[in-house]
């Protein structure tokens, strides 16, 4: 890969998007230390900055230049890498901050919720890239945000209960629902990475003209 | 001749429309002109060509390359210039850093070499004075030029133009023709378009499309002369026309069968094609 993309792949990034959702999910984050309520609802609270996030990420493979560039040399896998690569310091840096914004002594722990953000993310991105993959669109961030934010709200109320992913920290599930987020993890990473490949022939996956 | 495109038998389809059907071609130097209405699949073929879509159907190459595979694919896109239907752009970007970025992206490693390229594309398409200009400030025109410097950057071997002067006006039109001529020189050029006045004026030979076939393939001269005896003058629509408008003399300009001792007009390309879209009609009915 030229390193010489890096400064115009980064100016190409949707900060403002991303840097308006991260300032949301910290101020939900932040939300955690304004008294008894807020420390009781410390996980929702850091779940729903998660979301903001993840909102803000679907913006990443917005690119006005889509079709301008479709037929470049330069893989489309590789840039999406590279887009994604640009992004991930600054989400772990948010995230962070995200956590320690969270009194110690009510803070979820960190490891299983660290796990439920990266899916969320990877779910995020990967969704925004199905929708570079099947559509002509070159701005996928804003209805897959309305997407993603319907599908979260849907999750939360009619997720079966055998599959539980939203569960409280002393809930008996709490283990076994990070198997699942694990799983989902790992579902997502792959379907991302078959979503930014270009095909060589046209099968059951077919972009619209 | 080696040619620059050898394709047979492509297919393609979108659900149950047939975007392509059995369309084999070769494409030599020079300026190739694509004409069809719209949903005709000119669009559709210039992408398959470009390597931006995959074909269902079908084989070809171009620049002596199998686009079918990874690396063929790769080999293609090192050498080819596409200027697609609706071009975006980074709005923030100048002329400049777009047409350096997109010259990036065609692997184009050494920043001086690269920047002295850019800056003789923008020169070729008349932008020299703007390229410090962001993109969003530029007028539509300036913005296609830019989109045509992006496909020029890195002298590809093979050029591939879809339509490129639509809302431009007619200075600008004839601007852009000025340019694709030039590009034509030494290199294929395929041109879609809908403006029959670019392809008799710009392209050595002609392609008709309509519903995903090629229906004609031959010179500007030999699409106008299939109009040859078909135009004719009344002063009144002659109702066996297969079509017939007033002009501005008042006269009206009948395209179709003429009847005995009509007052025959020499055919323009524009009367071949309306022809030839005229009976490829009759064929997709039948």
């Amino acid at each position: 890969m030229n390193r010489q993309l890096l400064v115009p792949v980064h100016r190409t990034l949707p900060w403002g998007a991303v840097g308006a959702a991260g300032g949301a999910g910290l101020l939900l984050a932040a939300l955690t230390r304004t008294g008894e309520t807020g420390e009781r609802l410390s996980l929702p609270l850091l779940r729903a900055a998660v979301l903001a996030f993840a909102l803000g990420l679907v913006f990443l493979l917005d690119d006005p230049a889509r079709h301008t560039t479709a037929t470049v040399p330069t893989p489309r896998p590789v840039r999406v890498a590279l887009r994604t690569a640009l992004v991930v310091p600054a989400a772990a840096a948010w995230w962070t901050v995200a956590l320690l914004l969270v009194p110690p002594d009510v803070r979820p722990p960190v490891g299983d919720l660290t796990l439920e953000a990266g899916a969320a993310f990877v779910l995020a991105v990967t969704a925004a890239a199905a929708v570079v993959r099947f559509t002509e669109v070159t701005r996928p961030g804003l209805p897959v945000a309305g997407g993603l934010l319907t599908t979260a709200v849907l999750a939360l109320l009619l997720w079966p209960e055998r599959w539980a992913l939203f569960v409280a920290v002393e809930d008996k599930r709490w283990a076994a629902a990070h198997d699942r987020w694990a799983v989902l993890l790992a579902a997502a990473a792959l379907a991302g990475m078959l979503c930014t490949r270009e095909p060589l022939r046209r099968g059951a996956w077919r972009p619209a003209r | 001749m080696t040619p620059t495109v050898s394709a047979s038998g492509i297919g393609l389809r979108y659900g149950g429309t047939r975007a392509l059907d059995d369309v084999s071609l070769r494409l030599t130097g020079g300026v190739t002109g694509l004409l069809g209405p719209n949903g005709a699949g000119k669009t559709t073929l210039l992408r398959v060509l470009a390597t931006a879509l995959p074909a269902d159907q079908g084989a070809f190459t171009v620049l002596g390359h199998d686009p079918s595979t990874a690396r063929g694919r790769q080999e293609v896109r090192r050498r080819l210039g596409y200027l697609p239907q609706t071009p975006g752009f980074h709005p923030d970007f100048t002329a400049f850093e777009f047409v350096d970025y997109v010259a990036i992206l065609k692997e184009m490693t050494d920043r001086g070499v690269r920047h002295r390229e850019v800056r003789r594309v923008l020169d070729e398409v008349g932008l020299a004075d703007v390229r410090g200009k962001r993109m969003r400030k530029l007028s539509g025109g300036m913005r296609q030029r830019v989109a045509l410097a992006a496909a020029l950057v890195g002298d590809p071997g093979f050029l591939v133009l879809d339509e490129p002067t639509v809302g431009l006006d007619p200075e600008q039109r004839m601007r852009f023709r000025e340019l694709i001529a030039g590009a034509g020189e030494g290199r294929t050029v395929l041109l879609s378009t809908h403006q029959t006045e670019d392809v008799a004026m710009l392209c050595h030979r002609v392609l008709v499309m309509a519903g995903g076939r090629i229906r004609f393939d031959g010179t500007p001269a030999e699409l106008t002369a299939r109009a040859a005896g078909r135009v004719w003058s009344s002063t009144e629509r002659d109702p066996g026309a297969r079509a017939g408008w007033r002009t501005g003399t008042g006269s009206f300009r009948n395209v179709g069968d003429p009847p005995d001792g009509a007052d025959l007009l020499e055919p323009t390309l524009e009367d071949g094609y309306l022809l030839t879209l005229d009976g490829a009609g009759a064929e997709v009915a039948a």
